[in-house]
């Protein structure tokens, strides 16, 4: 595991280079990242295909975009996450996750019921986030992982979770407030 | 200041994928504007990116990269538009007033007082894994006007010191000399003076004593692969203790 700020100098870096045109850099972001970014985008796209047609894009807007990035803020990877989940929720809302039949040469399809305790449960135990998630009432606690890390929309999880549109909504938002509360 | 009502709850729904394409946009037109708001969500993108670290690691193969490559390759980075203009007739005169260019060995005398400055520079700097140092300095001048660092990764960057002026439709591109039997060779072009990688990984290793140096250029590049404008600054790697 390596320290958070290296991390941040290694991304950092490598950003830097890409702005000036270094593509040896942008591939070792692919290296460092790509296997982490595909499986985010699984998760909300469910079709291995469309995972990969996510990172593809979001790695070339990274090599377009890299010179905007500002090297100061050293969050490189959250900006480049930031940048596959909106591609992968792009490709979501355009309904493509639905309308294409499941690819018969066997493109992974992820399970069908993510198990929102689980994924709590792989976040490290000394996590602040973990702690304040633990502490949102269960049903909660499962629409806002559920919204964060499958994409699931108010409606889905309205239907997930058995209750009105309307709750639902308002079920993520104050999760999200009460989160707020406790991070601090 | 934020324009929306409750930007906590449009924030909720911009980082929790509920808006539709339309709000989508409109939100980030804010964002792109509200210092507060963008603070907001780069916050929240690093809180929340604990949950993307519990996605699975898929194996991403090499035929992913290559469509990578072809789809950077078909839509090639953006040179990046000058950021401001300069009225014409005052880099005239600047250039006018600059004395000829002399050896890079003319700098020889201020060498020593300029890597004094390059250390103070270098140990501000979180990395000690500078490996080659080459301050570029305009002929004549008596400071410093940019840095090249080359760390023993083998990465190298820009960093400059002073202000350049650069007029519109003009851009500055950084050169390297491995060498002299090939001629200089682009490294990148940059809109004014920022700091910037430097895409030296296709060549050989850089050894003391390899010539860096910035040009004036048109906005996407020198058209003909050399340098056609004005050199602004140049200098030659030192080996960092």
């Amino acid at each position: 595991m390596t320290d958070a700020s290296d991390d941040d100098r290694f991304h950092a870096d490598a950003l830097l280079a890409c702005a000036g045109g270094d593509r040896a850099a942008l591939r070792a972001l692919y290296d460092r990242e790509a296997s982490r970014m595909l499986g985010i985008a699984l998760r909300i796209l469910r079709r291995r295909d469309l995972a990969e047609e996510a990172v593809q894009d979001a790695f070339v807007q990274i090599w377009r975009k890299a010179a905007s990035f500002d090297t100061a803020r050293g969050d490189g990877r959250a900006w480049m996450f930031a940048i596959v989940r909106n591609r992968a929720l792009n490709i979501l809302r355009d309904g493509r996750r639905e309308d294409l039949l499941p690819d018969p040469m066997g493109s992974e399809i992820a399970d069908d019921a993510p198990d929102p305790e689980a994924i709590v449960s792989r976040l490290s135990d000394t996590s602040r986030l973990r702690r304040c998630l633990e502490g949102l009432e269960p049903r909660r606690r499962a629409g806002l992982v559920l919204a964060y890390t499958h994409g699931l929309s108010h409606g889905e999880i309205a239907a997930r979770l058995a209750v009105p549109l309307g709750t639902a909504k308002s079920w993520i938002r104050r999760a999200f407030l009460s989160l707020r509360e406790c991070m601090g | 200041m934020t324009v929306f009502d409750d930007p906590d709850a449009a924030a909720a729904d911009y980082l929790f994928g509920q808006m539709n394409e339309a709000e989508t946009l409109a939100f980030e037109d804010v964002l792109a504007r509200d210092a507060a708001l963008a603070a907001l969500v780069r916050r929240w993108r690093g809180v929340l990116g604990e949950l993307d670290l519990t996605a699975p690691e898929l194996p991403a193969d090499d035929a992913l990269w290559q469509r990578i490559v072809a789809a950077t390759a078909a839509a090639p980075q953006p040179r990046p538009a000058p950021a401001r203009a300069a009225p014409r007739g005052w880099l005239a005169g600047l250039w006018d007033s600059l004395p000829v260019w002399r050896g890079v060995g003319a700098a020889g005398a201020l060498a020593s007082a300029l890597l004094a400055v390059a250390s103070v520079t270098l140990l501000q700097r979180p990395a000690s894994d500078v490996r080659l140092v080459a301050v570029l300095v305009a002929d004549g001048a008596t400071t410093p006007g940019a840095l090249v660092e080359i760390g023993s990764d083998g990465r190298a960057r820009l960093l400059p010191l002073a202000e350049i002026p650069v007029p519109e439709g003009r851009a500055l591109e950084v050169w390297t000399l491995p060498d002299p039997t090939t001629g200089p060779v682009s490294i990148g072009l940059i809109d004014r003076a920022r700091q910037t990688g430097l895409a030296v990984g296709d060549l050989p290793p850089p050894t003391a004593g390899q010539l860096f140096e910035i040009t004036l250029e048109p906005a996407t590049g020198s058209p003909t692969g050399r340098p056609t404008g004005p050199i602004i600054y140049k200098g030659l790697t030192t080996e960092a203790l």
